[in-house]
């Protein structure tokens, strides 16, 4: 469920790509000093895209500071200096979604995946205990979408937008903390929202075959017997998700990185999905 | 007031066709025709206020005493008073979804007319349940085709379903073609790993 809202690589600035980069190397930084080393295996795009949210709308990057790489001490990198905890918070919504993900896998899961997921459990629920302590509302938005997102799914006629709402409305919430007022409280819900829902309805997209094959759950196997071309249904329902949070992104005052948020809203995600729904008609195609 | 210059996001030596198309640009970006049935309506008309009047304020700074004339309101109810739901649209107005929708799901079956399935299709759109409510709209204008307000409301959620924002153009997304743009860009991206990689990035 991880991964989808990168960037437009070849279509940003080489100084907006640094800085995404080391926006990128900061988190991971920081998910070192909170947690430890192995937590920083969990970092994923979606978490950049959240710190670098949260940098640009709290005007909180302080610069940049030169650095090696943990990983690969041979390589040079720059770390984003934040001001506030967006690093922090960052990585706690990561560490967070990561360990609810596990404890979803060992309810539903192959046999291997169900051994590797115990083995690397007990580590997530300690660092999940830490991230807790200072990010409560975050932990009790996900475990709640949980409850929801299983709810949800058992219930045999499950709408779409129903399947998708429980992602979308936790990410809304989390977003939503950010206001100052009640009128951004609005403005990042409604962003928060339909980001939320796009990320849940591209991972039902990327794993449609598969789970046709394995009868898991997918809204969109629900919805396949009312339309005609389900690649370009898929398409229609993520490009409303996308087109409603771009309106909604564009009431937020975004002060840094601007350049770069753009590129994702307007480049990186609609990339993604094309990936995504191209890789299904192949797919299809070869069958 | 804020300075009216940072609103327009230009600065105070900026010549006046600079200010002119940064105050064109927001404008677009804020347009009500952007934020038609949006729960976020209220929020796009208030920016465009704001714009509206910076771009007054420089003018008259600046001495020409011409102003924007786009200074009036945008309602989007237009036939209100004549509805038979017109509380629910006053619900809908308020933002008070669950209010408004608790009306019309006691409405009886024999009542539930085009406009119902408009209403009930808007409150799910406030919701961010967007299939709902193309399904509702749909419906709406399946069963009043001639009514302008529900083709408004389902002609925007196909616009926002082709996805034609910020010049994004959506084709060759059927492309089977067996290298494509991606391909090529994934290799591309795969090539520079491995310069990376040699400390020779490029």
């Amino acid at each position: 469920m991880f991964g989808y809202l990168q960037v437009q690589k070849s279509e940003l600035l080489v100084r907006e790509f640094d800085a995404y980069k080391s926006v990128y190397c900061g988190l991971c930084k920081q998910m070192g000093k909170d947690y430890s080393i192995l937590s920083r295996l969990s970092l994923s795009y979606d978490c950049t895209f959240y710190a670098m949210l949260l940098m640009s709308v709290k005007r909180s990057c302080k610069g940049f500071k030169d650095g090696r790489c943990t990983f690969n001490p041979l390589k040079k990198c720059k770390y984003a200096l934040a001001e506030s905890d967006c690093f922090s918070k960052a990585a706690a919504f990561s560490v967070i979604t990561v360990y609810y993900k596990l404890k979803d896998d060992l309810r539903d899961s192959g046999f291997f995946k169900k051994l590797i997921t115990r083995i690397i459990m007990p580590f997530f629920s300690h660092w999940h205990k830490k991230a807790v302590k200072n990010y409560s509302e975050i932990d009790s938005f996900t475990s709640e979408m949980m409850d929801m997102q299983y709810k949800a799914e058992n219930n045999e006629n499950c709408s779409l937008d129903k399947a998708a709402h429980p992602t979308a409305f936790m990410l809304a919430n989390v977003f939503a903390l950010e206001a100052e007022n009640e009128t951004e409280r609005r403005v990042f819900y409604e962003f928060g929202y339909h980001i939320g829902r796009w990320i849940y309805l591209i991972d039902a997209a990327d794993d449609i075959e598969k789970d046709r094959k394995n009868g898991n759950f997918n809204p969109f196997l629900n919805a396949e017997n009312n339309v005609c071309n389900l690649s370009e249904y898929m398409t229609a329902v993520l490009n409303q998700s996308l087109a409603r949070a771009y309106d909604a992104y564009n009431l937020i005052d975004i002060k840094d990185f601007k350049g770069i948020l753009d590129n994702m809203l307007l480049k990186g995600f609609p990339t993604v999905q094309n990936r995504v729904i191209g890789k299904r008609n192949m797919e299809v195609v070869n069958e | 007031m804020n300075n009216p210059y940072e609103v327009l996001g230009v600065s105070e030596t900026a010549t006046d066709e600079e200010i002119k198309s940064a105050y064109r640009k927001l404008a677009k970006k804020y347009h009500p025709d952007n934020y038609t049935d949006s729960p976020l309506a209220d929020v796009a008309e208030q920016k465009m206020k704001e714009i509206n009047e910076a771009y007054d304020a420089i003018n008259e700074m600046r001495q020409k005493g011409k102003g924007t004339g786009s200074s009036g309101s945008y309602s989007s109810y237009s036939n209100a008073s004549s509805s038979q739901f017109y509380n629910v649209r006053i619900y809908i107005q308020r933002n008070m979804i669950d209010q408004a929708e608790q009306v019309l799901d006691s409405t009886p079956m024999g009542n539930r007319t085009a406009e119902w399935y408009y209403l009930k299709g808007m409150c799910a759109y406030r919701r961010g349940w967007s299939e709902q409510a193309f399904n509702n709209f749909t419906t709406a204008c399946n069963m009043d085709p001639n009514n302008q307000e529900y083709r408004a409301a389902l002609n925007n959620m196909q616009n926002q379903r082709a996805y034609n924002y910020g010049g994004y153009n959506q084709t060759n997304v059927g492309n089977q073609s067996t290298c494509t743009c991606c391909d090529v860009c994934t290799a591309m991206m795969c090539a520079d790993c491995f310069c990376d990689c040699c400390r020779m990035g490029c």
